[in-house]
């Protein structure tokens, strides 16, 4: 069963003319990694608002197509169980902080499900383990930084035990060192749980070695769908479409197109030095 | 950074201030201190005796001291005391009650009329300790704990959660308010060049890029709210009560139970002997008597 | 090229009032047509520096002078906004006007230009910053993102500073949004003589823009130089949590094999790879 089945989904805001996306088609299997990637305003927070369900219930519009999660219509399914089901982060660590103490923002979306307390304390303990902020349960909001609030906001969701997690620009708004945790995180994610995972970045670099399928919304559809190294074999076509491969990738492309290199491109920075390494002899 | 969580190892920041990191009054449950907060910053209502009420400032600070609390800091509310002493006493001095059984002296070519200059002395330091009564509140008690305070109230869910949710909403606008005030320095803006009426404009200019920031925070607090599944009615799909996980944290205990009962009777008795009996008026004052003496004999 | 000072900054030290030490022994040159920019983690200081060089924080111990002028002399702040301008990161926090014309109006009328030259200044900067004259009338609140910071940076510009301090331009941006902001900014710089200072984490940008990059580590100047000699200090970045851009952390991996650690772009990459097959051949 697919995790997500995307069926010629279109989305028009209300008050405006054209169709913020149209003629999405997307199948998304269980337990895999996906990035959506592409310019800003081109439709990628549209398409992961309609699968979480943000829209159409907080938003005026005209829905067009079908969307499913592992076989159910989003449209009838309630608040708490898309919330059950689907986590979602969102760029602002701010405004998803809504408690005075983490603990009481990871314990918030668990007393809205009727969990009992019993269960609670097990559920913080793991969330706070694989999210890294064991130490930060008693802090209030102003003790701790923009970077801690965004682990603390993907540990409220994972605390939900949601069977599919959309991060939307998790890191934009993170320093360095921010940005480095939530990366950490979602490779943990990936080995840890068999959650089906649904990111949208800019941070193509290090995004890239985590997907299993990456997908470039361009102008309210889908200009490219495919697993990373065959999604960055044509760089100039990215490029016209508003995102560039990562570096290391680009380097490699020219060289294969200067006919200096035959095979995949690589996808990280290991995969990059060892491909060099290969390609360089041997020196003392 | 500007925000460090722990000021120094006693203290800790909260919205309106610090609180010590540790205290023997955290051996309280917050829902004993939340019943100090409504009991020391209301009792003064029934009480006019300045005599008493001093003592009871002084014990409110002696209380602060015991629990911990930084009493240097409280030097902010310096000003706020001083300036409301000065009006107060103005207005008096300036527009007394003039009752014919009212005692008068001259001072410095002004005549002041005792009992109505007694009288303003007398709700002065009323004023003074219902102020303190709830700042000590506010000086050892973090929000959680208010929330935790009214959840084990039992007040609905709707209530508790608007309450965090205005406090935490109070944080952000003042972050902002930091920002914005610092951002419009930088276009030039010179604070303290500026006149009062200037200075009004100024902030009602301020406004703006508040209303704008909170208007486009609204949105996605509320994606972020329903995102986690919370519905306003608080209620649970499928029936079943809300579990509350983080009462699970606080104990009352037998001590609680006897303080909030105290105070529950002392509340009650005052109340009663002021309404009932007129006792606590500021005719028995032994001070005011010593002073009319002072007056009427000179 | 003749440099002058624009900004001198001697034994910096700054405390917060809850005694937080953000900055310790400051010493730095701003000269005019650099593009300059600050780099190090979050707590790092730079942008508490930043805020110092435009008199909004004042030092606690050593000065801070723009043109000569001591920021804590009083009344230094209206002086200071036609010399050096501060475009924060959100442009929400500096709009406060009903329209675009009188945001822009702002600074030129509150150090006191008459009428029109303020009108002279407003077109001026709404130019330079590609915001259309039929948008004068416009309510800010309704723009999109890109253009509310380009009304916010030409309120700055209307200002005509000499030096003007960027937070963190890219943030949040698409490539082509960056490109945009980025390539404004260095036209200012190269075509408009301006000190262009930004605050970012993003390397790949300061590798294509900046000329002079100083990294900025728990209060201290770690480092203050080209940024190509910058980048090649791996370990002294990784103290205040900066990694050099992919292309350079590739190359400088590959170092035994001769690759300089200062390479900052693919094109750049790709010439040291042919040197390093011809020393093969």
């Amino acid at each position: 069963m697919l995790a997500v089945s995307v069926r010629d989904l279109g989305w028009k805001y209300s008050g405006r003319n054209r169709f913020a996306i149209e003629h999405i088609d997307l199948d998304i299997e269980v337990n895999t990694f996906v990035s959506i990637v592409g310019p800003n305003e081109h439709g990628k927070t549209t398409l992961v608002s309609c699968i979480k369900g943000i829209i159409p219930s907080s938003f005026h519009g005209v829905w067009r197509g079908k969307v499913e999660i592992f076989g159910e219509d989003v449209r009838t399914m309630s608040a708490q169980r898309l919330a059950k089901e689907i986590g979602f982060v969102f760029a602002d660590p701010e405004a998803q902080f809504t408690s005075m103490t983490v603990e009481e923002e990871l314990v918030f979306g668990l007393e809205n499900i009727g969990l009992p307390l019993g269960e609670i304390s097990g559920r913080l303990e793991w969330v706070s383990q694989i999210t890294m902020i064991e130490d930060l349960l008693d802090k209030s909001p102003y003790e701790i930084s923009g970077g801690q609030k965004q682990r603390v906001a993907i540990a409220s969701v994972l605390a939900m035990k949601p069977r599919i997690l959309i991060l939307d620009e998790p890191t934009s708004m993170l320093d360095p060192l921010g940005k480095d945790f939530i990366f950490e995180i979602m490779t943990n994610i990936k080995k840890e749980t068999d959650l089906t995972v649904i990111v949208v970045e800019h941070n193509i670099e290090e995004v890239a070695p985590l997907s299993d399928m990456m997908v470039l919304i361009y102008n309210g559809g889908i200009a490219k769908a495919a697993p990373p190294a065959e999604f960055f074999e044509n760089s100039e076509f990215l490029e016209e479409h508003g995102i560039l491969p990562p570096q290391a990738t680009m380097f490699f492309d020219r060289l294969k197109r200067t006919n200096n290199y035959t095979g995949p491109l690589p996808i990280s920075f290991e995969e990059a030095t060892q491909k060099m390494e290969a390609l360089l002899p041997a020196r003392v | 950074m500007a925000q460090a969580g722990v000021i120094s190892q006693r203290m800790r920041r909260t919205l309106l201030g610090t609180v010590p990191i540790s205290s023997p009054l955290y051996a309280l449950h917050p829902v004993t201190r939340f019943f100090t907060l409504l009991f020391l910053s209301v009792i003064s209502m029934f009480i006019d005796l300045p005599e008493i009420n001093i003592a009871l400032l002084i014990f409110i600070f002696l209380y602060m001291k015991w629990a911990r609390v930084d009493i240097s800091g409280l030097r902010i509310y310096m000003p706020l005391t001083v300036t409301v002493a000065i009006f107060m006493f103005s207005v008096s001095i300036g527009f007394p009650s003039k009752r014919p059984e009212f005692h008068t002296f001259e001072f410095l070519g002004i005549t002041f009329y005792l009992e109505s200059l007694y009288w303003t002395f007398a709700s002065y330091w009323r004023l003074m300790a219902m102020l303190f009564g709830t700042i000590q509140y506010f000086s050892t008690n973090r929000e959680r704990e208010t929330l935790v305070a009214i959840r084990s109230l039992k007040a609905p869910f709707v209530i508790t959660y608007f309450f965090s949710l205005a406090l935490r909403s109070a944080g952000m606008f003042m972050e902002d308010l930091r920002t914005i005030r610092e951002a419009e320095r930088a276009r030039g803006l010179d604070e303290t060049s500026l006149s009062l009426r200037d200075r009004a404009k100024l902030y009602a200019m301020y406004m703006i890029p508040l209303f704008t920031l909170a208007i486009r925070r609204t949105d996605e607090i509320s994606n972020a709210l329903y995102a986690r599944g919370y519905t306003i009615s608080g209620k649970i799909e499928g029936g079943g009560k809300r579990s509350d996980y983080i009462l699970t944290h606080y104990q009352i205990r037998n001590i609680d139970i006897a303080l909030m009962v105290a105070m529950g009777l002392i509340f009650i008795a005052i109340a009663v002997a002021r309404i009932g009996f007129g006792v606590f008026t500021v005719e028995e004052s032994p001070f005011r008597q010593f002073l009319i003496q002072l007056v009427s004999g000179s | 090229m003749d440099n002058e000072i624009l900004i001198e900054v001697r034994d910096l030290m700054f405390e917060y009032p809850d005694g937080t030490r953000a900055l310790q022994d400051i010493d730095l040159d701003i000269y005019s047509n650099q593009f300059i920019a600050f780099i190090g983690q979050n707590g790092s200081g730079k942008t508490t520096l930043a805020k110092c060089l435009n008199g909004l924080l004042k030092p606690t111990q050593g000065h801070v002078k723009i043109d000569d002028l001591d920021t804590r002399t009083k009344g230094a702040t209206k002086k200071i906004v036609t010399k050096v301008g501060y475009v924060f990161q959100n442009p929400d926090h500096q709009l406060f006007n009903n329209t675009v014309y009188k945001e822009i109006a702002y600074g030129p009328r509150n150090i006191g230009l008459k009428e029109d030259e303020v009108k002279v200044r407003v077109e001026e900067a709404a130019q330079v910053c590609g915001v259309e004259f039929k948008l004068f009338e416009e309510h800010p609140f309704f723009l999109t993102k890109g253009l509310r910071q380009r009304v916010a940076i030409a309120s700055i510009l209307a200002m005509r500073p000499r030096t003007i301090i960027v937070d963190e331009p890219t943030t949040g941006q698409d490539l082509r949004q960056s490109i945009e902001v980025m390539n404004f900014l260095r036209d200012l710089w190269e075509k408009e003589g301006h000190t262009i200072i930004i605050i970012t984490h993003e390397m790949p940008i300061v590798a294509q823009y900046s000329k002079r990059t100083i990294v900025l580590g728990q209060g201290r100047i770690l480092m203050d130089a080209s940024t190509p000699e910058v980048f090649a200090e791996a370990d002294l970045l990784a103290q205040t949590y900066v990694k050099p851009p992919q292309i350079t952390r590739l190359a400088q991996a590959m170092q035994r094999y001769g690759f300089s650690r200062n390479i900052l772009t693919v094109s750049e990459m790709y010439n040291a790879w042919l040197e390093a097959i011809a020393r093969r051949a």
